[in-house]
């Protein structure tokens, strides 16, 4: 009880969680925008609808 | 939304989207792969023009 900070489930602080959901959410925008980039330019080959 | 890395271990979840997101992509690959249409290494030249087609017939077919 007096280590409130260490007593989540993953074992993860605070300030652990907030800067590695910074990371991921960085990553997660990137991974997108390569994903709609690879999109646009198959669509450009080959339209599917 | 990032106290969900108090509840989910970070590494044990970066595996599994890790794992997903690669079997998803190679499902997605193969079945583009079994496709003429959409076959990359071995393109089909009557199926890769359908959309060029696809409006003569459709308005021919209509009477």
């Amino acid at each position: 009880m007096a280590d409130d900070k260490r007593s989540s489930l993953s074992g993860l602080t605070e300030h652990e969680a907030r800067e590695f959901h910074r990371i991921f959410v960085v990553s997660f925008l990137v991974f997108t925008a390569i994903a709609v980039v690879a999109h646009i330019l198959v669509w450009q080959w080959r339209p599917w609808l | 939304m990032w106290r969900i890395w108090m509840l989910f271990d970070p590494r044990r979840a970066l595996v599994a989207l890790f794992v997903f997101l690669f079997v998803l992509a190679l499902v997605i690959h193969f079945i583009l792969l079994s496709t003429d249409r959409f076959n990359w290494l071995k393109p089909h030249p009557a199926t890769a023009a359908v959309t060029a087609v696809l409006p003569a017939t459709v308005g021919s077919g209509s009477k």
